[in-house]
């Protein structure tokens, strides 16, 4: 065999082998093409509401009637599709407006009230717009839901015909205002901006910066309760096209963007992305298929809603002797055997146990008077229990890079048989085993969670039990 | 044959000093046997306070309960001033009356004159029942004394206690020694079976102190409902140690101590599951040099300046003090 042949088997086997590596990493989400997406026209920019999705579509309004601009391009509408249960969903009703007929509506968001809605759409609207040569640049419009009728309009004050503003989103507590726009001043191609709600109005936007502003385009940014925003940029270090983004701002400044994984990013254009409060299911739209559509993710990380938080073992007492500490004075010495070798002096002590176990605390009481010793005037069985809970060991604190070492060593669940311990670090990252290695990438506050599973007990019963604690993650 | 007699001798002995040690235990003894004290004191009225003793009289109670119907004796041990027991001065020439007094004046619940705190009043009230002048008498030296018999229903009645009252007391009319003695209530003159139910109390005791320092001397005063707080009054004690107050509630309380022939006096709280319990005041000597013959008083009074009583027998026990344990988790220090 010459060097070559064997250079290229070694070199296959490599790739072969890298490539398995890859394979075995299972993706923690799950992604579904959500079945309201129509053929051919594009769904984009998804909203969660009370009932079901609201988004925007390009899809014919009818198999008779068709809206498009002046200049041909087919319009965008809002439509709501309702969930009829976890799977299905109702045919997408439009959300109409004085505007639907001739101009674009949406991408949207509706704000914290439910009934305001903040959407996109065109600035002008005169005859103007009619002519060829004219641009029509895009803005921000408020409106009141009324049924599935958009009324009450009001342009929001920042739109500008040099330049477009659009794709808003709330902060789920109403005071900030994040869209994206290629206003003058910015980082290059479509940035993200924001407003401060004060005093009733919003405040000038204020350009995201160059953390997360690139020479590229960023747009769809959403604001996600948890306070990591999300957007969508083409900018290099992606999987292609538009790719979906988060970054969070820490101690005052926005940290790097972090990509997200496959399968919501691809090739192909992803952008819009929501989620639900805890992240475990949400929606994006993508064009990996034919056209523009709208699908589900799941998120494969157990997390739990509700989760104990740790409670530290504390097994520090105060032994008091309860007459003797009504007086200022008496004249006895007060000498406490904790049961663990260590003693103490005084009418009231305290004492750190080194873990659980049963201790015999004795008093023995000095007469200063007679010189005469009561030995063991009193004793007292103290029984000291670890708390029932899995156990969190490890640093609270951290820093961004480093790897901390956590254990689940220390958890008391006494009649437990233990199958599984389970750790999610709170950053959509998981591992598995009773001891486990993180780095966090990004300064913040992560709550870990330890869910422990047992072994199926008789009659077929799995015990889940789960507790977490939060780690600072410096920078 | 021998053999049999000599073990039949042996055991009948055994018996009968097994049946003198009985009683000799369950007489009803002023100092009570819990209270360890040696001798109660009374000096001539000639004599010095600076010597123990305030007024130179010393008054006792016993009560005797409602449903024994039998005759009793009082005994006084070594009522002369005289001897080897007493306290002289210079030479021996103090006499002292002994009288028992029943009948209505006595109950002191009901003639508060009868408890005799303060000199001028009238603390002979009641029937006078017996009496008799002792000096100096060798045949009663270190022997008793029997007054008696007395019929109970001859006392005060006082419903409180379900009892009836008698009162001895003991007046210094001359001389300037000190008279030291012990009472003893018994069914029979001459020898000491208790009755009973008896007890026996005072308002101030007037006694004397071991002459070692190991001993430690108790008077037992019973706190009766609605104390709050008790005044502690003690005279004469040469700063000869510590009066600690102990009850369930209390390890020792560590009261101020008067000094030769003065006063002292100090306020001690009382707790509510104190009420209806005897406090135990413990006497103890100061370690070193020994003050030798103490003699001292003590008294005690409520927030109303109600006297209260020294019971020979502390009435619910002697009170023993009970450590509690209060154990409470802690933050952890950091």
């Amino acid at each position: 065999m010459s060097k070559k042949s064997l250079y290229i088997i070694c070199l296959f086997i490599i790739i072969n082998a890298s490539f398995s590596l890859q394979a075995q990493k299972p993706s923690i989400y799950k992604v579904t093409r959500m079945s309201f997406n129509s053929g051919i026209f594009s769904e984009i920019s998804p909203v969660i509401v009370k009932d079901g999705i609201v988004f925007c579509s390009d899809r014919k309004f009818s198999s008779i009637k068709d809206r498009t601009s002046f200049d041909g391009r087919r319009l965008y509408n809002i439509y709501i599709a309702e969930r009829k249960d976890t799977s299905s969903w109702s045919k997408p009703e439009e959300l109409k407006s004085e505007r639907s007929t001739l101009f674009n509506n949406g991408p949207l968001c509706v704000a914290p009230d439910g009934k305001t809605i903040y959407f996109t759409s065109e600035i002008e609207t005169g005859k103007i717009t009619k002519k060829r040569s004219f641009k029509n640049h895009s803005g921000i419009f408020t409106a009141e839901l009324s049924g599935t009728n958009l009324v009450s309009l009001q342009p929001f004050q920042y739109n500008n015909q040099q330049y477009n503003v659009g794709q808003p989103s709330v902060s789920s507590d109403g005071k900030y205002l994040f869209f994206a726009s290629d206003m003058p001043g910015g980082q290059g191609g479509s940035d993200l901006y924001y407003c401060e709600l004060i005093n009733g109005q919003w405040s000038a936007p204020v350009n995201l910066g160059p953390k997360i502003n690139s020479p590229g385009a960023e747009n769809f940014p959403y604001m996600h309760p948890s306070g990591r925003l999300y957007f969508s940029s083409n900018r290099p270090g992606g999987l292609g096209n538009l790719d979906v983004y988060y970054s969070a701002l820490t101690f005052g400044s926005w940290e790097d963007p972090v990509l997200m994984p496959e399968p919501i990013n691809s090739a192909s254009d992803d952008f819009a992305f929501i989620a639900d409060q805890n992240m475990a299911t949400g929606y994006f739209s993508s064009n990996r298929r034919r056209s523009d559509d709208i699908y589900m993710f799941a998120s494969t990380i157990i997390r739990k809603s509700e989760c104990d938080t740790l409670v530290e073992n504390n097994y520090c007492y105060e032994l008091i002797e309860e007459n003797a500490v009504k007086f200022d004075t008496l004249p006895f010495r007060y000498e406490w055997n904790f049961g663990d070798g260590e003693k103490g002096i005084g009418p009231a002590v305290e004492h750190c146990y080194p873990g659980p176990g049963s201790y015999l605390v004795q008093l023995d009481v000095v007469n200063l008077i007679t010189k005469e010793i009561l030995y063991n005037e009193k004793s007292y069985n103290l029984e000291l229990k670890a708390v029932e809970q899995p156990y969190i060991s490890g640093p609270d604190e951290g820093t961004a890079g480093q790897t901390i070492k956590l254990s689940a060593d220390n958890t008391n669940l006494p009649g437990w048989n233990i199958a599984r311990y389970y750790w999610n670090f709170g950053d959509e990252t998981i591992a598995i085993g009773k001891e486990v290695d993180k780095a966090y990438i990004n300064p913040g506050t992560y709550n870990v969670q330890l869910i422990v599973t047992s072994e199926p007990e008789p009659g077929g019963v799995i015990r889940e039990t789960c507790v977490c604690k939060n780690i600072i993650v410096m920078r | 044959m021998k053999l049999n007699k000599t073990i039949f001798i042996i055991i009948i002995s055994a018996l009968i000093l097994g049946t003198e040690a009985f009683t000799t235990l369950l007489g009803q003894a002023v100092p009570g046997k819990d209270e360890n004290i040696p001798f109660l004191v009374t000096f001539g009225r000639h004599g010095e306070t600076s010597w123990g003793d305030d007024d130179f009289y010393g008054v006792f109670f016993f009560s005797i309960p409602k449903d024994y119907t039998q005759q009793f004796y009082i005994r006084v041990f070594d009522p002369d001033t005289g001897g080897e027991n007493d306290e002289i001065q210079g030479e021996f020439n103090t006499r002292c009356l002994f009288a028992v007094y029943g009948g209505k004046g006595v109950d002191p619940d009901k003639n508060e004159d009868s408890k005799g705190l303060l000199n001028g009043l009238n603390y002979k009230g009641g029937n006078l029942l017996a009496s008799r002048i002792f000096g100096s008498e060798p045949r009663y030296d270190n022997k008793y004394y029997t007054f008696g018999p007395f019929n109970p229903t001859s006392g005060d009645f006082s419903s409180k206690w379900n009892s009836f009252l008698f009162k001895i007391v003991c007046e210094g009319i001359s001389g300037d020694d000190g008279n030291l003695y012990r009472y003893f209530l018994s069914r029979e003159p001459e020898n000491n079976l208790p009755v009973e139910g008896a007890n026996a109390f005072t308002y101030e005791y007037t006694f004397r102190m071991w002459n070692d320092f190991k001993s430690v001397a108790h008077i037992y005063p019973y706190v009766d409902t609605g104390v709050i707080f008790i005044r502690q009054r003690n005279f004469d004690w040469d700063n000869d140690g510590h009066i600690l107050v102990v009850s369930r509630y209390k390890q020792g309380i560590d009261v101020p101590i008067s000094n030769e022939d003065d006063w002292q006096e100090s306020r001690i709280g009382i707790e509510l599951p104190e009420i209806g319990s005897s406090l135990d005041f413990q006497f103890h000597k100061k370690q070193g040099d020994l003050v030798k013959n103490n003699n001292v008083v003590v008294t005690l009074e409520s927030q109303r300046g109600d006297a209260l009583p020294f019971f020979s027998s502390p009435i619910g026990g002697v009170p023993v003090y009970q450590a509690k344990i209060k154990v409470t988790q802690v933050k952890k220090p950091k």
